[in-house]
C-alpha cells in the first residue's frame, strides 16, 4: 500500500466511530496476525522441548472469541465487547490464553454501556483490562503478559490529553507493548537465562499489533521479519543449528544505497539459506547466513547490488564445528553459596565431562602416575564461593594428599574416599547441594560401596602378585584395585574379568574407554559383552584416561 | 452447611472412592500423536505407557475449559450444596487451578479454590481429607473451616516421591528447574525426586533398577507410622507389589490397613516416563 493510500486508509479510520463490528474487524486482526506469528511466540520457550505453546494456546483463545463474534451483525460497542469476551472466556488454553481472556473480560465490562469507542473509553477500559488481568491469577509474575498490559496501561493513560483519537491511542499502546516485551528478561531471570523475551507478553504485542496494522492496512499474513540490535546477534548460536548441506557462513556487513526493504531482502536470502539474521547499528547492517557450498558468493554478489559491502567474513562450518567441539569448555555445576561443593580428581576429559554434568563443582586432573599434589587440590576449591567442601579423589594414592588439603584449609572439608572412578562417579549420585555436609558425605561413603570396579592395563613389567603372573606387555585386569588376571587381548582381559566379577547377577555395566581407544572398538567389544550377558544394560562412554584401555563399573 | 468437593483427574482418585464421597472428577487432556483425549476415556493407562517410548512425538497435556468447570460446579449447587472446595493440582506445575479459580468467579463467594502444591494422591489425599470432614456434618461457617483445616493437616504430614527410569521424559516436560533438568547431561541415570510445595526436587539418583527399588523403600520407611499410602508406579505393578511385600515384613506396624495402588495418569506420566516406582504417604504424626 502507498504512503498516499494509507494515510486515507487512516483518515477514514478516524471519521469513522468504532462501534461494535469495527471492533469485530479489530478482534479479527489481531487473531489472523497472531496466528500468522504464531511459530515466534512458541519458539519464545524457555524450556527446548515445551508442553503446550504459548503462540498455540493464544491463538486458540482468540479463535474462540472469534467463532462467538463471526457470524454476528451486532452494531452497539458494548454488545459486542461481551460477545468477544464470553468466547474467548470459555475457550481460554494455558495460562498466557486464560490471562488474555481476562484482558478481553476487563475490556468488554469496561465499555458494557457504550455504542462506540473514544479514546477515553479505550484507555479507561486497558486500565480494567489490567485490573482484571492481575485478579485473575493466583500468583501474579512480573516480566509476563501481566507486566506487558500494565506498561500499555500505564503508557495510554498518560498519553490521555495530547492524544486525542482511539486511533493514535492504539499506537501509543502497541508501541508500550513493544517496550515492556523487550523488558521482560529483566523482570524475569528464567527469560534471562534462555536468552529470550516472554512469550505470552509477545503474542499480546501481536494481537495488538494486528489491529493497527489492519487499520494501516498492512499484510497480516506475511510474518515478521526481525531486525535486532547488531549487538544482539546470536551467531554464536546460530552454530548450533547448522544444518546438514549448509556448509558455509557468510557473515556481510554493508550500508544500504536506499531504504532497505527488509521483506524482499528476507525473501531473496530465504532462497539462499537457512539461519538467516539480520542486524543493524548506526546506519550499518550485518547479515548473516548459512548457505550450501555452490551459493557461498551468491549472499555477496546480490547485497553488492543494493548497497556498499565494509566487510565479508566466509567460514568453513564443518571445519568450525569440528573446532569447537574439540575445545568444547566443560561446563562445571554453578555453586550457591553455602551450598556443598564437590571436587574430584579425574584422569581424563571425558570422565571430567561427566562428573561435570553430575553437578561436580571443579576437577583437578591426576590419577594413576601423576598424583595431584595438595596445592593442586587446594588451589580447585580455595576460590569456591562456599566453606562446604567435599573432596572424591577416585585413586587410592591420593587420598593423603586429599587428606592434608582439608588440614590445611580453613574451609569445612569432609574427603570421602573413593578409590576408583566408579565409585567417584556413584557418590556424586548421591549429592544434594542443600544438604547437611556430614550427613553427605555419610551417605556417599554408603553409596560407593554399591559398585564394582573394574580396571583394564597394560603391564609395564614382569611379576607375580596374589598368584597371577604377568609378563611385560601382556594385558592386565583388576578388579576393585586387586591384580585379577592376565591376557592376550583387551577383549579377553575384559570378558574373563566380568566372569571373574560374576557380571551375571548384576544390571549394568558401564565401559569408561581411554585416550588410546578408539570408540568403534569400544563399541565392538560392547556387542561382545552383550553377547554374552543379553540380560545386561551396557553403555560405552568416552573417558580419555591415559594408559588404561577400560574403566569399567559394574553395577 | 452442605459443602461439595471437586477435584481434577490429576489427582488419580480410584472411582469407588469418588463415588462414595460424590466427589466431581474434572477431567484433563491428554494429546497423542494430534489427538486430544479425555483423562481417562478412550485409552487405557497401560496401553498408554506401552506406547509412551514409541511415540512420534512427545505427547502433550492441556488444562480443562472453564466450562469443564462451571458444569459440575452448577452440578453441586442443583444438588444442594452451599459451597464447594475446589482442590487442585500443584499450580507451579499445571495452569488447572487458574481456570478453576476463573470459573469460580461466575459464583462469586460460593468455591473456595485450593492449590494442593500436589499432584496424583499426593493431591487425592488432601482430596479425601476435605471429603470426610465434609461428611461428619458440621453446621455454618464451621463445616467450610473443618475441611479446610483437614487439608492443611494433610498437606503438612504429606510426602510424594518417586524414582525415574529416566531423566528424558522431566526434561522434556520443561516442569522441573535446570539443576535438576541439568543432572546427568552424559552418564544415564535413574532420578529421584519429591514433589515439595509444587516443586519438583532432586533427592538424588541412582542407575540400577534394584537400586531404584531399595532406595525407594528406604525412603518411604524412613516416614514412620502413616496415615495414608498409595503406592504409585508408571505401568510396573509387579515392582509396585514387591515394594510393599518388603513394607510389610520389615515394618508392618506402619503401614494403613487400606493402601491404595495407581498407575498414574497418562496426564502426569506423560512427563515422568514408563517404569517409575513411587509413593504418596501421609503420616499418622507431623514431622
Amino acid at each position: 500500500m502507498s504512503d498516499p493510500e494509507r494515510t486515507a486508509r487512516v483518515k477514514k479510520f478516524r471519521r469513522l466511530p468504532i462501534d461494535g463490528q469495527s471492533l469485530k474487524r479489530l478482534i479479527e486482526a489481531g487473531l489472523i496476525w497472531l496466528r500468522t506469528n504464531q511459530e515466534i511466540v512458541n519458539s519464545l520457550n524457555v524450556f527446548p522441548v515445551p508442553d503446550g505453546d504459548t503462540g498455540t494456546n493464544m491463538t486458540l483463545t482468540m479463535q474462540a472469541a472469534w467463532n462467538e463474534v463471526k457470524d454476528s451483525g451486532v452494531r452497539n460497542l458494548g454488545e459486542m465487547a461481551a460477545l468477544i469476551s464470553k468466547g474467548a472466556l470459555m475457550g481460554a488454553r494455558g495460562n498466557s490464553g486464560v490471562i488474555t481472556s481476562q484482558i478481553l473480560r476487563g475490556f468488554s465490562r469496561s465499555v458494557n454501556d457504550k455504542a462506540t469507542l473514544d479514546v477515553e473509553t479505550l484507555v479507561k477500559a486497558f486500565g480494567e483490562a489490567r485490573d482484571t488481568a492481575y485478579k485473575g491469577v493466583v500468583r501474579p509474575v512480573e516480566g509476563t503478559i501481566l507486566t506487558v498490559i500494565k506498561e500499555v496501561a500505564i503508557a495510554t493513560e498518560a498519553a490521555l490529553g495530547p492524544v486525542k483519537d482511539p486511533i493514535e491511542m492504539l499506537e501509543v499502546a502497541v508501541k508500550a507493548a513493544d517496550e515492556a516485551v523487550k523488558k521482560t528478561p529483566d523482570l524475569l531471570p528464567v527469560l534471562k537465562q534462555a536468552g529470550v523475551v516472554d512469550s505470552g507478553g509477545k503474542g499480546l504485542f501481536f494481537i495488538l499489533e494486528g489491529m493497527l496494522r489492519h487499520v494501516y492496512g498492512d499484510s497480516l499474513e506475511t510474518p515478521t521479519m526481525s531486525l535486532q540490535p547488531m549487538s544482539a546477534m546470536n551467531l554464536q548460536g546460530a552454530l548450533e543449528e547448522v544444518e546438514e548441506g549448509q556448509d558455509y557462513e557468510i557473515v556481510v556487513d554493508f550500508v544500504p544505497l536506499g531504504e532497505l526493504d527488509l521483506g524482499s531482502f528476507y525473501g531473496r536470502l530465504e532462497e539462499m539459506g537457512t539461519s538467516i539474521q539480520v542486524g543493524e547499528g548506526e546506519g550499518m547492517y550485518r547479515m548473516h547466513i548459512h548457505v550450501p557450498t555452490e551459493k557461498r558468493y551468491e549472499p555477496i554478489d546480490y547485497i553488492m547490488g543494493i548497497g556498499t559491502v565494509t566487510k565479508v567474513a566466509i567460514e568453513n562450518l564443518l571445519a568450525q564445528m569440528e573446532e569447537i567441539q574439540k575445545s568444547a569448555q566443560i561446563k562445571f555445576a554453578t555453586v550457591e553459596p553455602g551450598n556443598i561443593a564437590v571436587v574430584v580428581v579425574s584422569p581424563g576429559q571425558g570422565l571430567s565431562k561427566i562428573f561435570a554434568s553430575l553437578g561436580v563443582a571443579a576437577v583437578v586432573a591426576g590419577g594413576q602416575s601423576m598424583n595431584p599434589s595438595t596445592q593442586d587440590i587446594l588451589n580447585s576449591f580455595e576460590n569456591l564461593p562456599t566453606d562446604k567442601v567435599i573432596i572424591l579423589p577416585n585413586n587410592k594414592n591420593i587420598i593423603l594428599a586429599a587428606n592434608q588439603a582439608k588440614e590445611v584449609t580453613v574451609k569445612k572439608v569432609f574427603v570421602v574416599p573413593t578409590r576408583t572412578v566408579p565409585q567417584g562417579l556413584t557418590a556424586m549420585l548421591a549429592l544434594l547441594p542443600d544438604g547437611d555436609l556430614e550427613a553427605v558425605a555419610e551417605k556417599m561413603i554408603k553409596a560407593m560401596s554399591a559398585v564394582k570396579t573394574g580396571e583394564i592395563t597394560i603391564a609395564t613389567r614382569t611379576v607375580e602378585i596374589d598368584g597371577v603372573s604377568v609378563k611385560d606387555g601382556q594385558v592386565i585386569a583388576l578388579l576393585d584395585g586387586k591384580l585379577a588376571l592376565a591376557a592376550e587381548s583387551v577383549e579377553q582381559g575384559v570378558m574373563d574379568l566380568l566372569e571373574k566379577a560374576d557380571a551375571g547377577g548384576y544390571e549394568l555395566i558401564t565401559l569408561f574407554y581411554g585416550a588410546g581407544m578408539a570408540h568403534a572398538e569400544a563399541n565392538r567389544i560392547k556387542d561382545v559383552i552383550r553377547g554374552k550377558y543379553s540380560n545386561l544394560e551396557i553403555e560405552v562412554q568416552e573417558g580419555g584416561q591415559p594408559h588404561y584401555q577400560f574403566i569399567i563399573s559394574i553395577e | 452447611m452442605k459443602l461439595g468437593i471437586v477435584t481434577d483427574s490429576t489427582s488419580d482418585l480410584p472411582a469407588t472412592l469418588v463415588e462414595e464421597h460424590n466427589i466431581q472428577v474434572v477431567p484433563t487432556i491428554l494429546i497423542l500423536d494430534g489427538k486430544e483425549y479425555l483423562d481417562g476415556i478412550g485409552i487405557t493407562r497401560e496401553d498408554f505407557y506401552t506406547r509412551l517410548p514409541s511415540l512420534h512425538s512427545p505427547p502433550t497435556t492441556a488444562a480443562p475449559s472453564i466450562r469443564d468447570f462451571t458444569t459440575p460446579y452448577e452440578t453441586l449447587f442443583s444438588q444442594g450444596c452451599d459451597h464447594i472446595i475446589s482442590i487442585h493440582a500443584a499450580s507451579q506445575l499445571t495452569t488447572i487451578i487458574n481456570v478453576a479459580y476463573q470459573a469460580a468467579q461466575e459464583f462469586p463467594g460460593k468455591v473456595t479454590c485450593v492449590d494442593s502444591g500436589s499432584l496424583s494422591l499426593g493431591l487425592g489425599f488432601q482430596v479425601l481429607a476435605a471429603a470426610e470432614a465434609a461428611g461428619t456434618a458440621h453446621v455454618g461457617e464451621l463445616g467450610l473451616k473443618s475441611a479446610l483445616d483437614a487439608i492443611e493437616s494433610t498437606r503438612k504430614r504429606l510426602q510424594l516421591s518417586a524414582v525415574l527410569d529416566t531423566m528424558e521424559y522431566l526434561k522434556r516436560s520443561g516442569r522441573v528447574p535446570g539443576a535438576v533438568a541439568a543432572l546427568g547431561g552424559l552418564l544415564s541415570i535413574k532420578p529421584m525426586i519429591a514433589l515439595v510445595d509444587g516443586e519438583v526436587k532432586a533427592i538424588g539418583a541412582v542407575r540400577t533398577t534394584k537400586q531404584a527399588d531399595e532406595r525407594i523403600l528406604k525412603i518411604l520407611l524412613e516416614m514412620g507410622e502413616l496415615q495414608r499410602l498409595a503406592i504409585l508406579h508408571t505401568n510396573t505393578e509387579p515392582r509396585a507389589r514387591n515394594l510393599l511385600n518388603e513394607m510389610m515384613s520389615q515394618a508392618a506396624q506402619s503401614v494403613p490397613t487400606d493402601i491404595l495402588f495407581v498407575n498414574v495418569t497418562a496426564v502426569i506420566g506423560a512427563h515422568l516416563g514408563p517404569n517409575g516406582l513411587g509413593f504418596a504417604a501421609v503420616r499418622k504424626t507431623p514431622s
